[in-house]
């Protein structure tokens, strides 16, 4: 009965996400693939911050390089939109190969403040190398250029927002199945206890590298997506007030459920839209409803909405 | 210009430079060392006590009153709210602290705004302190050396009192085994609420000392947190020596930086602390990895 009534939800969400651009104003549009590339991003740290308990704060490093691998690309390669957005995301995961391998070195607190580190170095480079980055103006005018081979209907702006919702659920599915692999239980393993899982014979250092990899890469994904969307990549997506946002939607969406971060960053969309519609003084209530959130739900968006569910239901 | 004056005004400006960064980076360590907390909303702190320092000014006219009143008024909101909310939670996960300190950051920082503005606001130095004096025939503003001097008096402060005072020594043994200092019937809710206002009101001492120097501003909260993250990660977390260390290294490192290569200074610090954290991941003086 439980798992029918689960089907049903998922079926309504995912029909309600693809028959969207039908229903809603170009305006609505414009936040809900806002929405979905913002909840690919948190999704992509609920992996190292959930599961593993790899506290990223410097999560804007891979959004932000993402952004600008795939805003240069199209700028001055004349790539393809839909090449130059995964060749951002896999150049993203691999150079965090490099970035997980020094930053692993720490732990806890010193690995959190090493990947603040590098975000912080990015965001220093990004303002300096003028000539690549253009220095505190950023990126401006990013096309989204079609290509030889056709997706025309990409570049408009519902077959972008197809293209980020594609990217959204195949990066669900990629995390999801990573989650539930042997891969993931080592992951959890670490998340527990580390020492122990040391001691049963996994290179703990090694699954931390790879997961910081993936986390990263997908990350990036969803930064360069952010470029061609908004048509520009400036400094603001590598300073580590992003880094603390996101953050801030993986635990009000509700850790290590994958699905909870995607809520968060929805949720933070809304509220930051919906709020500054209101008042001037939108950061006011915002920061306000933050400390409610912590008090009074820790467990989240997505830890309130299955304990009503799984309330509501009767009892086998 | 000689060159040996030039080295000896940027080391003045490099120690009044470090001596800010400390107030900021003493607060901090402080806090981590007894709570295990991250304060997010450190920064924003700092600014509210320019602002704060601001209003004192120019509703008395007198800077020093400003100076002495804006880190204990400042000190005792962030008591207040150490005991109103933050008490809830030191049985939970620490991603909870930087919840609600991210939050009060946000809170803080527009509260300011709405009550202030968003204009920059001069804040003028005490007529003692707004002139300037020679250093080997070169112009030096005195204020900054009133700085450098406030920061060596503070650090001496705050050294002789967490190693003589009570107080001092009940917060040491609360940073050291807060189970055990509580079997051994130190109130260490009292503690935390003390040490959690203290460590504002050290970042409100700050802001009010850097108001002159660079007016209080709605900007100076976000750029200023990651120098005092960098400062107190640096010297290792809750190492009250170490944030000293932190505060002069990186004061030089800016000032040296920015004057020989204004390109690459930003990239500095963050390329020591990379450097420092690769080689002692638990910082200089900091005990965990």
């Amino acid at each position: 009965m439980r798992s029918a009534t689960r089907l049903l939800i998922w079926i309504v969400v995912a029909l309600a996400l693809v028959l969207a651009p039908l229903g809603l104003p170009p305006f609505a549009m414009t936040l809900l693939t806002e929405a979905v590339i913002l909840g690919l991003f948190a999704m992509s740290l609920d992996l190292m911050f959930g599961y593993t308990r790899l506290v990223s704060f410097g999560h804007a490093a891979a959004y932000g390089f993402g952004a600008y691998a795939c805003g240069w690309m199209l700028l001055h390669t004349g790539m393809p939109l839909l090449f130059a957005v995964f060749a951002a995301g896999l150049l993203t995961g691999f150079i965090a190969i490099g970035v997980g391998w020094m930053c692993t070195l720490a732990t806890g607190v010193s690995f959190s403040m090493l990947t603040l580190a590098f975000a912080q170095l990015l965001y220093a480079i990004s303002f300096k190398w003028t000539s690549v980055t253009g220095g505190s103006d950023g990126l401006a005018g990013i096309p989204r250029t079609i290509g030889p081979f056709g997706f025309a209907a990409l570049s408009s702006k519902i077959g972008f927002y197809y293209l980020a919702l594609g990217c959204l659920v195949g990066g669900f599915l990629v995390c999801s199945a990573l989650v539930r692999s042997p891969f993931g239980a080592v992951l959890r393993g670490i998340r527990e206890n580390e020492g122990k899982t040391t001691a049963l014979g996994y290179n703990t250092r090694l699954y931390k590298i790879a997961v910081v990899a993936v986390s990263y890469g997908l990350g990036g994904l969803a930064g360069a997506l952010y470029a061609p969307f908004a048509g520009f990549a400036n400094t603001e997506l590598l300073f580590w007030l992003l880094s603390g946002q996101v953050l801030i939607m993986v635990i009000v969406g509700g850790a290590g459920t994958l699905i909870g971060p995607v809520l968060g960053a929805a949720f933070f969309m809304l509220m930051e839209h919906q709020l500054s519609a209101l008042t001037e003084a939108w950061a006011l209530y915002f920061g306000l409803i933050f400390i409610a959130f912590v008090l009074f739900a820790p467990e989240g968006i997505w830890g309130l909405a299955t304990t009503r569910l799984r309330r509501a239901a009767p009892r086998p | 210009m000689s060159t040996l004056a030039l080295l000896l005004t940027q080391f003045v400006n490099a120690l009044s430079q470090a001596a800010l960064l400390f107030f900021l980076g003493v607060g901090l360590t402080l806090i981590f060392g007894l709570m295990r907390i991250v304060n997010f909303a450190h920064g924003a702190l700092y600014m509210l006590g320019a602002f704060v320092g601001y209003s004192l000014s120019s509703w008395s006219g007198n800077y020093w009153l400003a100076l002495a009143g804006a880190p204990v008024l400042v000190g005792l909101f962030g008591a207040a709210f150490e005991f109103s909310i933050l008490r809830r939670l030191y049985r939970r996960d620490a991603h909870a602290f930087l919840m609600v300190t991210f939050g009060l950051a946000l809170v803080v920082g527009e509260a300011v705004r709405l009550i202030w503005g968003s204009d920059a606001l001069q804040v003028p130095a005490p007529p003692l302190l707004s002139g300037v004096i020679f250093l080997l025939d070169e112009p030096f503003p005195v204020y900054r050396l009133f700085l450098a001097a406030t920061g060596a008096v503070v650090a001496v402060a705050i050294w002789q009192f967490l190693e003589r005072s009570r107080l001092g020594l009940l917060i040491r043994a609360t940073s050291q085994n807060a189970d055990m200092a509580n079997a051994l019937g130190v109130d260490i809710k009292l503690i935390r609420s003390c040490v959690f206002g203290i460590g504002c009101g050290l970042a409100a001492l700050g802001g009010v000392l850097a108001a002159p120097l660079v007016t209080a501003s709605n900007g100076m909260a976000a750029t200023v947190i990651i120098d005092a993250f960098v400062i107190v990660i640096i010297g290792g977390m809750g190492s009250f020596l170490g944030s000293l260390i932190g505060a002069l290294l990186i004061g030089f490192v800016q000032v040296f930086g920015n004057y020989y290569a204004p390109d690459f200074a930003l990239a500095f610090m963050y390329l020591v602390m990379l450097a420092v954290l690769v080689v002692r991941p638990g910082g200089l003086l900091g005990k965990e990895a």
